[in-house]
């Protein structure tokens, strides 16, 4: 094959991680005041941010609501400065809708929607950066937001991309620069603790007896990313709790 | 608005042939040399007098009202419709709302205009309706909108303030509450000089400095449009664009009000003459 | 987020007696956080957080022909982005006519040349020139959003750095340049002159100076006034309403002097920021 390797003969990517290694997440919750929640992630150099407004009173048409479920609506949009070219638009294109549509299907799956009838949750993410695996980026960064605004989820729902490598070696968590060298990029959304696959998507192709290998990576990389997302979450109620004083307990924290 | 896809636009790309001819090849300062030869400007004018203005409503017979001015080239007409409920909207709103939509006709300036609004059309409807909005008994209508459509048919400069005297005639003859007589007019300063109602090509060269780099000329330059309701001294709108100092605005803001006063016994003139006009009718 | 008669009421007070809700004197500003170079994909950029409301401008220059009727000048533009993060009432289209307004507005006091030199963007006259992108995005919106803008707009392109041609070469209708490899070989914009905008809210008598959300509601119109180097580059008037001829002589020099103010106190941020410290939504 003409095209460069993916993985060196030690084993290590262009980007000098291993087949398994993640990039580093860095995230923060509760950005901003206005939204009920929100968050920001740093996957690699992708960054995104996500707020969510609700559950409130269905806006624009009343028709839609619904009696047994809260409605979800989602945008997804790219600041035109994110990628390398300048877009023209930040929304609007067919690529942005098909994610936003994704999203929702990724969140419904998390959210326990049966508790908010009548009313609405909305979800806006905004991509800042894109390196690659933007989708998961907005997948947990809204799973972050979510968890801000208080809103009663089953469980952490997250997103991982994997792709093979060399024809026979399944890697984790795709770059920008790994995406266009080509390979097929897999894009799973997962319930980790469940182990149960919300989502998936692929482009391009390989043979299926690679598809167990590939599939347990990415599930492997979203259980990681759910450790991760975790341990923020705790360490950000350690910041909010301890800032109010923890109320009654009056329990001292080891951070 | 929702924008028309489907009308073909003509080439994209073309440029007016003047830029090409003999003619266009003159510096700034000629140019400024020629439009105004001491103290009296092409069309004969003194620097601080108007052009001759013909007002006449009731000119679209669609129209709840309408009417028509002429600022020497300049001919403007706007159109208001009867109040419709605002589109899209959920909550209540105490105050009614004017929609505001002012254009060039395709063949209305030296450049050929695009049928869509461009980004300068787009400001100058901005502009209208925050300088018509203070006139109008909004309160009188709430939850309605009305609709304010000005085209202009020949654009020689002041095409803003000719549009919004024009609408406040229109709006008066559609019988809308309004609270005075909206009238509006534009000054052009370049250097020392300041042009009330100006040409498009005075216009023109008020857009940038001359004296940029010499240190003795002053480089004040800038055009700016002043709306007012005369009866109440009250200033609806003060839009101006260049680069001027205080004294400048302090300046204007007194010929801009001095200039308003003349113009406003033209508006009554017209609408009494309409209002004449209807008595008689029905008295037939 | 609508507001009672009796919070509405309770703020017009504050005005009068000088001391608004947050505690401030009418002519005070929030405090301001701004940050340079946080998108690497950008020849510039500048984030702005003023309290509440939080800014993103990115610089972005390419390659265009120069206007046939002004073949010695290069290009600017600005682009509005509301984002959907800010309030859901942006969500689609929502944001486009705030959009279209703030990005009139800057080309309005962007577009004098003694305000920002166009020629120093030309390449080869007539064939080719710079255009400079700036793309706005609007992160939260907490009021002041002209003041904010115009804030994050000037850093970013102090901030921004053009590429050097080092040489044009005309070849037949083809103009072929040579760029300059070398990073460090970059061009600094001359932003001196660039405009600084000052909202001026009216509120009961008085005007007050960078208005939060809820004071921009009790507003009986505003007026914005961009101010380059001392001189008045655009001036508008928003948000219905309307003012005496002196009142707004009195509000225009209100704005001049406050205007200066915010000039030097960015000068003197921009001149202490730091490269490589920690930056970014992470803190």
């Amino acid at each position: 094959m003409s095209r460069k390797e993916l993985i060196s003969k030690v084993g290590l990517r262009l980007d000098g991680r291993r087949a398994d290694e993640l990039r580093r997440i860095r995230c923060k919750l509760g950005v901003f005041s206005e939204p009920d929640g929100s968050a920001y992630i740093e996957q690699g150099l992708t960054k995104v941010l996500a707020a969510v407004y609700g559950p409130h009173q269905v806006r624009g048409n009343r028709l839609k609501a619904q009696a047994d479920a809260v409605i979800i609506n989602c945008q997804f949009s790219m600041a035109v400065f994110s990628t390398s070219e300048r877009k023209k638009r930040p929304r609007g294109d067919r690529k942005s809708t098909e994610l936003s549509l994704h999203l929702r299907q990724a969140l419904i799956a998390a959210i326990e929607v049966e508790k908010y009838p009548w009313s609405q949750i909305d979800v806006y993410v905004e991509v800042l950066h894109a390196d690659g695996g933007i989708f998961p980026a907005c997948v947990n960064a809204a799973t972050l937001a979510l968890i801000d605004a208080g809103i009663p989820i089953k469980e952490y729902v997250c997103a991982c991309t994997a792709s093979i490598a060399n024809n026979n070696q399944a890697m984790v968590d795709i770059s920008h620069e790994e995406e266009i060298l080509g390979g097929p990029t897999l894009t799973i959304v997962a319930l980790p603790m469940s182990e149960k696959i919300v989502l998936m998507e692929m482009s391009q192709r390989f043979h299926l007896d690679h598809l167990k290998s590939v599939l347990e990576k990415a599930l492997e990389g979203c259980k990681n990313t759910k450790n991760i997302l975790d341990q923020a979450v705790q360490n950000h109620i350690v910041d909010v709790g301890a800032s109010t004083g923890w109320a009654s307990t009056g329990e001292k924290v080891k951070r | 608005m929702p924008v028309d896809h489907k009308r073909i636009n003509g080439p994209e790309n073309t440029i007016p042939y003047k830029l090409y001819t003999k003619l266009n090849v003159k510096s700034f300062k000629e140019a400024l040399q020629d439009a105004v030869k001491n103290g009296v400007r092409n069309d004969k004018r003194k620097l601080d007098e108007h052009r001759r203005i013909f007002m006449k409503t009731d000119i679209v017979s669609q129209a709840k009202g309408s009417a028509y001015i002429e600022i020497g080239n300049t001919k403007v007409v706007v159109s208001v419709f009867d109040p419709r409920e605002i589109p899209n909207k959920n909550e209540y709103s105490l105050n009614g709302e004017l929609y505001c939509e002012f254009k060039f006709a395709p063949f209305s300036c030296p450049k050929r205009r695009l049928h869509q609004q461009d980004a300068e059309e787009k400001q100058n409807s901005i502009v209208m309706k925050q300088a018509l909005e203070p006139a109008v008994c909004r309160h009188e209508f709430p939850n309605f909108q009305v609709d304010v459509y000005a085209l202009v048919l020949e654009n020689d400069g002041s095409a803003l303030s000719a549009a919004i005297t024009c609408a406040g005639l229109a709006l008066a003859q559609a019988g809308i509450p309004m609270f005075d007589i909206i009238t509006s007019v534009t000054i052009g300063i370049q250097g020392d000089l300041k042009l009330l109602d100006p040409m498009l090509h005075e216009e023109t060269l008020c857009y940038t400095s001359i004296n940029k780099n010499s240190k003795t000329g002053k480089n004040s330059h800038g055009i700016v449009i002043l709306s007012l309701l005369n009866t109440h001294q009250q200033v609806t709108e003060f839009y101006q664009v260049g680069s001027l100092d205080i004294d400048d605005i302090e300046e204007c803001t007194k010929v801009l009000t001095e200039a308003n006063k003349v113009v406003v016994p033209l508006v009554e003139k017209c609408l009494a003459k309409h209002v004449i006009k209807g008595v008689k009718e029905s008295s037939q | 987020m609508t507001l009672s008669e009796a919070e509405k009421t309770f703020i017009l007070h504050g005005v009068q007696e000088n001391f608004r809700i947050d505690g401030r004197n009418r002519d005070d500003y929030r405090p301001m956080e701004l940050e340079t170079s946080i998108i690497t994909h950008a020849f510039g950029s500048a984030r702005l957080r003023l309290a509440n409301t939080d800014v993103v401008v990115t610089v972005k220059v390419e390659i265009d022909v120069p206007f046939p009727d002004r073949p010695l000048e290069g290009k600017m533009e600005f682009f509005i982005d509301c984002s959907a993060n800010a309030t859901p009432d942006f969500e689609g289209r929502g944001g486009e006519n705030l959009a279209t307004e703030i990005s009139n507005t800057l080309t309005a006091a962007y577009s004098s040349n003694s305000v920002f030199d166009y020629t120093k963007l030309c390449i080869l006259k007539g064939r080719k020139c710079w255009k400079i992108y700036v793309d706005i995005l609007i992160l939260e919106c907490g009021g002041n959003l002209y003041d904010a803008i115009s804030i994050a707009v000037k850093a970013a392109l102090w901030n921004t750095s053009i590429p050097l041609v080092k040489s044009v070469t005309i070849d037949g209708n083809n103009v072929d340049m040579n760029v300059s490899e070398n990073l460090s070989d970059c061009i600094k914009l001359d932003i001196s002159a660039a405009p600084l905008m000052v909202t001026l809210c009216k509120i009961g008598d008085h005007c007050v100076v960078d208005p939060t959300s809820a004071e921009e509601q009790c507003s009986q119109g505003a007026i914005v006034v961009a101010i380059s180097k001392g001189k008045f580059s655009t001036v508008f008037q928003t948000g219905g309403g309307s003012l005496h001829p002196l009142t707004l002589m009195e509000k225009l020099k209100l704005g001049a002097k406050v205007g200066n103010r915010l000039e030097e106190a960015l000068s003197e941020a921009l001149s202490k920021i730091k490269e490589n410290g920690e930056m970014g939504f992470l803190n």
